[in-house]
């Protein structure tokens, strides 16, 4: 699958997200001061850090109402934060949102278990999100994930920023990643005790990518609405 | 285009991997004097502050009410805030202004004023600063010992090295978070191998860190974030007011403890309120300060790239280590993080620090290869030993740490090896066996090392907690399977937790248990021929002249 | 050698002025300091007052032995401070013009007395929205009646009311 994305197009998806200005290649005039224009819209621009925009209407991703608590012994509630799918559509890597939750919940059901999806609107805070998701999951188990990847697995006796595992260099998750965090989520509800994800880690990541990370969470903590419910998203592969 | 060739090949260069953003003032992507940034301001009305940095008292969040009510000496405060800022800077850099003259000003500064003081000082007026104002003397730094597998007899052997090296402090942390436990104690039986007196700690949860400071298993902890908007703090899942009594809960029970916090964390939690990231940080020092915490880790620390990304973020990341010393407060100065793609740069993130010299010029140091570093990397780290050793050999600076030769590390893994696996076979936890110790023994890496059961091992950590395993079984275990030097180490940490002289300014301790902190060694800089010397302390200068990859003239075999 | 000297004089004359107390073994709630204080260079007490430092049972440095671990006759509530120490750390260090950490000091004898379950569930319930404002209050309660921690009942009452006004409660999320 897209596990390995070409350096080049990634190094453009950084670069128009970091600076909105458009980044097109023209040829460089030799004639006097010209006017550098690229002028963004001002209002309906999806694309502002500066304000939250309205959710995008998915035939894949359904709101369906105020989620309830599960009381189902064998689901596992994945928690999605505020912008995920509807607003930004892939994470940092560029991954597409739809992919990502796809395998989560493969994963969930290579284990005979149900999937059940969440939108959280109270905070973008990964922890936060897991810690809200697992109080709506029937097993206690919930996952986590933020529209820039990062990811966690909570269980509901933890305190919020406490874990069973957390994942939280999104540039080194693939599909395959995304999979076997579902898959071990589903087993810490059947009480297995599951060996963790293997870490990967890459120390320049971070340097590569905490920018974009921070403009990712910035624009999804623009979505945040303070005491409103999560919602329950009917999701649609077909 | 057409490309012009050098561009072209300028842009392969490690530098453009690095992100760099514009400055964006309105999401906080700004180092110091955004154009947010609240105009310094107090008034002080029998006693009680209602108006600072421009903010009535009603409409005071937490964190300013925080330091409001604990965080300001109010007695100065009128007159310092009068002070022009450029007098302050300058009270600063002056050799001849004592220390202690310069912190009766800045203990009565705001949040705001305080920035705009250090917004005044270049970056060599900033190291010359640092320089006079670190609390303790002495310079020191911090290692990070971790691994990527979580084992925990390659931990062991790691702190022995990093000890053995000169780290006083040594922080670990997790991959998964259950090992917490088993990582705290091979952390804490290496590192008394390697020499006696090193203080250890465990980055965790805040609860379950102090709960394992209360059992023993840890002597300090660090990792207590603090931050500069009040939406950002709660996302911490704390307030100042929580913070500050688990600031006490620590003191309360002989543990020394910092807090954190650091350029770049609030716009990388999403919420800046439109400030620069300086502003937000001397708020985070205030907290600090208002808590009565002897120390702060800041600089960047995690979120490095945020305020290296701007222009002016790595002057100002050393202008809030400053500001943290300028509030008397232990500093613990970054350099922790992997910064950038390009050596070069990540010597210009270190200098600062490093010529300044700070209580830790890095904390933490990587004492293993970044690849198995589980903070996501440092700055420096294993593989940069020797060129460290040389950049202190070159420009005679104590940078914390000094060479040792192979066969001293050889023999000092393989005990803290064995000493743990002993350690494990008496608290009845899953085997070590002999091939670990081994393998541990002459590793770089965790590749290097066999595979462990880590599914037993977790749940072998839970029962140890469940347990009610402490400190005193670790001495016990040591010391029944005849390792009697590092039990009685052991055991002399927690006297000293009786004892309480560690919880004071920047203490550490040298391999006798002889506590060096700002109350004892409290820096007297005042120009040359004064304060904390290099050459004056010929027996470090000794072990960092001493590099064995140095040619010996007297020794040559032609 | 005179700093040996001026050492035992310091250590003579400290033990003179805290007759009674210092000798009397050590309880959770005297202080053992008369009015002046400890200073830097009463520090650190580890070399030079070992005589003012006790475990909480009223074992002396001296007693933290191998020997005495082993045998049991020190455990791990014995490797704990004591209050009245903190008070001590509190004096030398507001002696070195660090009020701040004496204040820190203060509240943290008072949570000596308090049990590690208890004090960590206490600091749970000072997160935000963990708990409502009588929760935070009959804490505070607690802290007066039970541990005579008046510093940090207040702490308690403080964050209360800042809470509320702050929308930091149980619910207010």
């Amino acid at each position: 699958m897209s596990n390995s994305i070409d350096e080049d197009l990634l190094r453009r998806i950084i670069k128009e997200v970091i600076s909105e200005s458009s980044n097109v290649d023209k040829p460089i005039s030799f004639g006097e001061g010209q006017a550098s224009t690229s002028v963004a819209t001002a209002d309906d621009d999806r694309s502002t850090l500066s304000h939250a925009v309205s959710e995008e209407k998915l035939d894949w991703f359904k709101h369906v109402g105020v989620a309830k608590p599960g009381f189902s012994q064998d689901e596992v509630v994945i928690g999605v934060a505020p912008a995920f799918a509807e607003v930004l559509t892939s994470n940092m890597r560029g991954i597409p949102h739809k992919d990502i939750l796809r395998q989560l919940i493969a994963g969930i059901e290579e284990e005979g278990l149900k999937a059940r999806v969440v939108k959280i609107y109270r905070t973008s805070d990964v922890s936060f999100c897991g810690a809200e998701a697992d109080k709506l999951s029937g097993s206690g188990i919930a996952i986590a994930i933020q529209s820039k990847g990062t990811t966690i697995i909570h269980q509901k006796d933890q305190e919020p920023l406490s874990n069973l595992e957390l994942f939280p260099q999104a540039p080194v998750l693939t599909l395959d990643t995304y999979r076997a965090i579902g898959k071990n989520a589903a087993e810490y509800a059947k009480n297995m005790s599951p060996t963790p994800v293997p870490t990967v880690n890459d120390q320049m990541a971070r340097v590569a990518y905490q920018a974009i990370s921070a403009l990712m969470h910035i624009k999804e903590t623009k979505q945040v609405v303070q005491g409103k419910p999560a919602e329950e998203i009917e999701v649609n592969f077909d | 285009m057409k490309r012009q060739k050098r561009f072209e090949e300028l842009e392969k260069r490690p530098i453009h991997e690095d992100g760099f953003v514009k400055e964006w003032p309105d999401e906080g992507l700004i180092a110091m004097m955004g154009p947010n940034d609240p105009k310094p301001s107090i008034k002080i009305e029998n006693g009680v502050v209602t108006e600072l940095d421009s903010k009535k008292r009603d409409d005071f969040d937490l964190i300013d009410m925080y330091i409001a009510t604990y965080g300001i000496d109010l007695k100065n405060a009128e007159k310092v805030m009068a002070m022009d800022s450029i007098k302050i800077a300058n009270m600063l850099v002056d050799p001849n202004v004592s220390r202690k003259e310069v912190i009766n000003v800045t203990l009565a500064l705001t949040p705001a004023k305080a920035e705009e003081v250090i917004s005044k000082l270049n970056f060599g007026e900033m190291i010359m600063a640092s320089q006079k104002m670190r609390p303790r003397r002495t310079p020191a730094t911090q290692a990070h010992v971790t691994n990527i597998r979580d084992n925990p007899v390659l931990i062991a052997a790691d702190a022995a090295d990093a000890a053995e090296r000169g780290f006083p402090e040594q922080e670990t942390t997790t991959a998964v978070a259950r090992y917490a436990p088993l990582n705290a104690i091979a952390l804490l039986v290496g590192s008394q191998t390697g020499r006696p007196g090193v203080l250890t700690q465990c980055s965790v949860e805040e609860a379950l860190e102090l709960n394992m400071g209360m059992k023993g298993f840890t002597g300090y902890a660090e990792t207590i974030s603090v931050y500069g908007t009040d939406q950002v703090f709660t996302d911490g899942d704390d307030t100042p007011w929580s913070k500050g009594f688990l600031a006490s809960c620590y003191a309360s029970r002989g543990l020394k403890m910092r807090f954190t916090s650091g350029s770049g964390s609030e716009a990388m939690m999403g919420n800046t309120e439109g400030k620069s990231m300086l502003y937000l940080e001397a708020r985070c020092i205030f907290i600090t300060k208002a808590s009565g915490v002897q120390g702060l880790q800041n600089g960047g620390v995690s979120c490095i790239g945020i305020p290296g990304a701007v222009p002016s973020g790595i002057r100002s990341v050393m202008g809030e280590n400053l500001l943290c010393m300028m509030m008397d407060i232990e500093c613990a100065s970054g350099n922790d993080q992997a910064f950038s793609h390009s050596d070069m740069r990540r010597t210009e993130r270190l200098l600062g620090q490093f010529i300044a010299g700070t209580d830790y010029v890095s904390s933490g140091y990587s004492s293993t290869p970044n690849y198995d570093n589980t903070f996501a990397g440092s700055n420096t780290d294993a593989m940069d030993y020797d060129d460290y050793y040389i950049m202190e050999r070159d420009l005679m600076i104590n940078g914390g740490i000094h060479p040792v030769d192979e066969a001293t590390i050889i023999k000092v893994r393989n005990k803290a090896a064995k000493a743990v696996q002993a350690v494990f076979e008496e608290l009845g936890l899953p085997k070590i066996t002999d091939e670990e110790v081994e393998a541990a023994t002459y590793a770089n890496t965790s590749k290097d090392m066999p595979d462990r059961n880590m599914v037993e091992d977790m749940k072998a950590a839970e029962d140890l907690l469940n347990r009610g395993v402490t400190a005193v079984d670790i001495v016990k275990a040591l010391y029944e399977s005849g390792f009697k030097d590092i039990a009685t180490e052991v055991l002399n940490l927690q006297k000293q937790k009786v004892c309480g002289d560690f919880l004071q300014t920047s203490a550490i301790f040298d391999k006798d248990w002889n506590v060096i902190s700002a109350v004892n060694n409290p820096n007297d800089y005042q120009g040359p021929g004064t304060g904390y010397r290099l050459d004056e302390d010929p027996e470090e200068w000794e072990r960092i002249k001493d590099v064995p990859f140095a040619l010996d003239p007297g020794h040559m075999k032609f | 050698m005179s700093e040996i000297d001026d050492l035992v004089a310091r250590v003579a004359q400290q033990l003179q002025s805290q007759s009674g107390t210092a000798t009397s073994g050590a309880t959770a709630t005297t202080h053992a300091t008369s009015g002046k204080g400890l200073g830097a260079s009463d520090y650190p007490l580890y070399k030079k007052h070992p005589e003012l430092v006790k475990s909480p049972s009223g074992q002396s440095l001296d007693d933290i032995t191998i020997d005495n671990v082993l045998s049991g006759k020190v455990g791990s509530k014995d490797l704990r401070i004591t209050s009245d120490t903190l008070q001590y750390q509190g004096e030398i260090a507001d002696h070195a013009g660090r009020s701040a950490i004496q204040r820190n000091m203060a509240r943290a004898a008072e949570l000596t007395a308090i049990p590690d379950d208890r004090l960590l569930e206490m600091y749970g319930a000072l997160r935000p929205y963990r708990s409502s404002k009588q929760d935070l209050l009959d804490i505070s309660d607690e802290l007066a009646t039970k541990y005579h921690a008046t510093i940090c009942s207040g702490w308690f009452k403080e964050a209360a009311q800042y809470y509320e006004k702050n929308k930091k409660l149980k619910g207010d999320n």
